[in-house]
């Protein structure tokens, strides 16, 4: 990397949870480089990238549960201004699920079989169940799991999936996490049950002041809930800003793209899509360069020779393009 | 028996029940009709488990039905001897979701694709070769693909293989469930394209299986919305996206998250409550009374008729 990128963090916030160059080695590739962001206490921050550009590793990496195949390099993270790194594994277990939590896409497979909802729910609690059984309940009731008296004592296979994730998340943030990390929450879920969970998360940000990170592939997941994003390509941010600005104008030739590859419920049918030429490549065959110029319409020379670092291009808006100014 | 002046498809009161080890039986389908010109291609929308795979097999084949019939092409698939079954199965072609369990592994693109045409003694030796290396053109890849094993492939790649022996016999239906389901957006966009240059070119009928509703509305004609084993609305696409008739189908319109901020943060919220019901036991009357905002006193009791209201099909009592 030529160019270490200042990490981002508004003046006006004390960030919750901050990012600072994170990089993640599989095999020696750099499967997320110098990765940073920032979360506030009642944001929702989106990490949005297609399948394999590093989003759950870096929701692994910030609670310290990476796979044994991959190792951390440089990179810093700061819960409430504490360096987690620093942090021995018996102390990083005080702060999982008490102060930082994290929910996954598959609900059903992240529960306990063999434990009821209740026991679950109540484990993060730290207090011994008889005590844990009134807060449970009214987390339960929080989330919106209705007859919460009859639910708590049920078994994950006695639930759907979308009560499965309730109770996923009932457990998350029943201890108050200042932030809580949701890898894809709404992914395996329908629409109709998406739409109560990502009510149900912006409920927790607005009236609990929980810093969210939510990452997800779905650009209309982002549109509705975040109101700032991050996206990410083949490991590391390629365009990053308030979700209003990056919508109406993109100022990454990636994002740009991804944007116009939708259909939409407004667009012409059978209109002609945007396509992205080519696939992401792997970590292995990663390019010295600007890693997206084997797809990138206005790749030239430069963009294959140098890293292009991440710079504003007006108000917090950031891109890592050597010619944002002409992406339209 | 086949020839023109036949629908495409026809599916007459299909229903699909599973028997349950202990309790009453799974209604999976439960009553479904509808029929597909040629060169129409028609969306089978609804929520996980609503049974829209189901109606998938049952016409290709795959899942003998309780009930009902299902004519391909004006000859009946229910309870056709082997080889009648045989011969509609060149008329009809499946593409489905995943396309890594879809490939044989050990078969090399070439083999797989041209598999059909050698097997029916269409086609074989150089005059194979040279229909799968145009079919593989057509479906966006390089006649060298040909000696290549679906492993080399990414899974959109391997999503226009499969899509290019759907299409060798030159089928008069291609039932695709959740084509690009497993597909990141950027491919998704290349595989969509590709099935609408297909459309115009070969305009064969197309029954296109999916639970999102801005795909289905790109590539279909007319949009079918099933809700717990029963088609809830059946309507020309511009119509049912602009004026949904069903509460189910405006719920499910209103859940899509559309990618723009400014449209998705106007929309008003309608959140549907509840979830869908089992299909081993199915609410009284109108299926959907159990979520729908508006439900009265008779949505408990009588179920809904199908009735036409402007150019829709709608199953609600209130519909209009
Ligand atoms: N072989 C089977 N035996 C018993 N029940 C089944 C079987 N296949 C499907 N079902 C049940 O039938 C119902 C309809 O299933 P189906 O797979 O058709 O739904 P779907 O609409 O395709 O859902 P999805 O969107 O999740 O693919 C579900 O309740 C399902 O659990
Ligand atoms: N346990 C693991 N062992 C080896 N490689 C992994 C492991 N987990 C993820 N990877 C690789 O790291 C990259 C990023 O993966 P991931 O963070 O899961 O992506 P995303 O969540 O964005 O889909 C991919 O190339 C993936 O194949
Ligand atoms: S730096 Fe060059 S290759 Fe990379 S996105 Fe920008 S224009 Fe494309
Ligand atoms: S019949 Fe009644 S319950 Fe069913 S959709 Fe219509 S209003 Fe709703
Ligand atoms: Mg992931
Ligand atoms: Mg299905």
């Amino acid at each position: 990397m030529l160019l270490a990128p200042a990490p981002f963090v508004p003046a006006l916030f004390a960030p919750a949870l901050a990012v600072h160059d994170l990089n993640l080695l599989i095999d020696g590739a750099a499967v997320v480089d110098g990765v940073d962001f920032a979360v506030a206490s009642g944001e929702v921050m989106a990490l949005v990238g297609e399948s394999g550009c590093g989003k759950s590793l870096t929701a692994h990496a910030i609670m310290r549960l990476l796979p044994d195949a991959v190792r951390q390099g440089r990179g810093r993270i700061e819960l409430d201004g504490e360096n987690l790194s620093a942090l021995s594994e018996r102390q990083m277990r005080r702060v999982r699920g008490r102060r930082i939590s994290m929910i996954f896409q598959e609900p059903q497979a992240a529960l306990d079989p063999l434990s009821t909802v209740g026991a679950q729910v109540a484990e993060a609690t730290g207090l011994p169940r008889s005590q844990a059984r009134e807060a449970v309940l009214r987390m339960l009731a929080e989330v919106g799991i209705s007859d919460p008296a009859r639910r708590i004592d049920q078994y994950p296979f006695e639930l759907s999936g979308g009560m499965c994730q309730r109770v996923m998340i009932a457990s998350a943030l029943i201890a108050r996490p200042a932030v809580l990390i949701a890898d894809e929450p709404t992914t395996a879920l329908d629409v109709t049950i998406q739409a109560q969970i990502l009510d149900l998360l912006r409920r927790l940000a607005v009236e609990r002041g929980t810093a969210i990170v939510l990452i997800t592939h779905d650009m209309g997941v982002v549109a509705d809930i975040a109101d700032r994003v991050a996206v990410m390509y083949a490991g590391r941010i390629a365009e990053t800003g308030d979700t209003a600005a990056i919508f109406a104008a993109p100022r990454h030739p990636y994002t740009a793209l991804l944007l116009a590859a939708l259909p939409r419920l407004t667009d012409v049918p059978r209109s002609r899509l945007a396509v992205i030429e080519g696939r992401v490549p792997a970590p292995a065959e990663f390019p010295p360069g600007c890693r997206f110029a084997g797809r990138c319409p206005l790749a030239d020379d430069h963009c294959r020779a140098e890293v292009p670092p991440l710079r504003d291009v007006g108000s917090g808006h950031l891109s890592a393009c050597w010619h944002s100014e002409a992406v339209r | 028996m086949s020839g023109p002046g036949h629908d495409a498809l026809v599916v007459a009161d299909l229903a699909v029940h599973y028997p349950a080890r202990n309790g009453p039986p799974v209604r999976a389908v439960d009553g479904v009709s509808f029929a597909l010109a040629r060169n129409e291609t028609l969306g089978l929308v609804g929520e996980s488990g609503c049974g829209k795979s189901t109606v998938a097999r049952a016409i290709v084949g795959l899942q003998p039905p309780t009930r009902g019939s299902v004519k391909v092409d004006g000859a009946e698939i229910v309870g056709a001897s082997r080889a009648a079954l045989r011969a509609a199965r060149a008329r009809m072609q499946m593409v489905f979701q995943d396309p890594v369990t879809s490939l044989n592994p050990r078969m090399t693109v070439g083999e797989a694709v041209g598999e059909p045409l050698l097997v029916r003694g269409i086609a074989r030796g150089a005059a194979l070769r040279e229909r799968v290396a145009g079919l593989l053109t057509e479906a966006g890849l390089r006649p060298e693909d040909a000696g290549r094993y679906p492993h080399q492939f990414s899974g959109g790649q391997r999503q226009r293989i499969v899509i290019a022996r759907a299409l060798a016999l030159r089928p008069a239906l291609l039932v695709c469930d959740e084509p690009v389901s497993a597909l990141d957006v950027s491919v998704r966009a290349q595989i969509l394209n590709l099935l609408v240059d297909l459309q115009r070119a070969h305009g064969m009928a197309c029954l296109f299986v999916s639970h999102d509703l801005a795909v289905v509305r790109h590539v279909c004609d007319r949009v079918a919305v099933m809700y717990l084993g029963r088609l809830a609305e059946l309507a020309p696409r511009d119509a049912l996206y602009a004026e949904p008739r069903h509460p189910y189908t405006r719920a499910l319109l209103a859940a899509v998250p559309e990618p723009d901020p400014v449209v998705q943060r106007a929309k008003p919220r309608v959140p549907l409550v509840g979830e869908i019901p089992s299909p081993a036991h199915m609410p009284s009357g109108c299926r959907f009374h159990t979520r729908c905002p508006m439900t009265q006193a008779i949505c408990r009791t009588v179920e809904p008729e199908w009735r036409q209201v402007g150019s829709s099909l709608v199953a609600c009592h209130f519909a209009g």
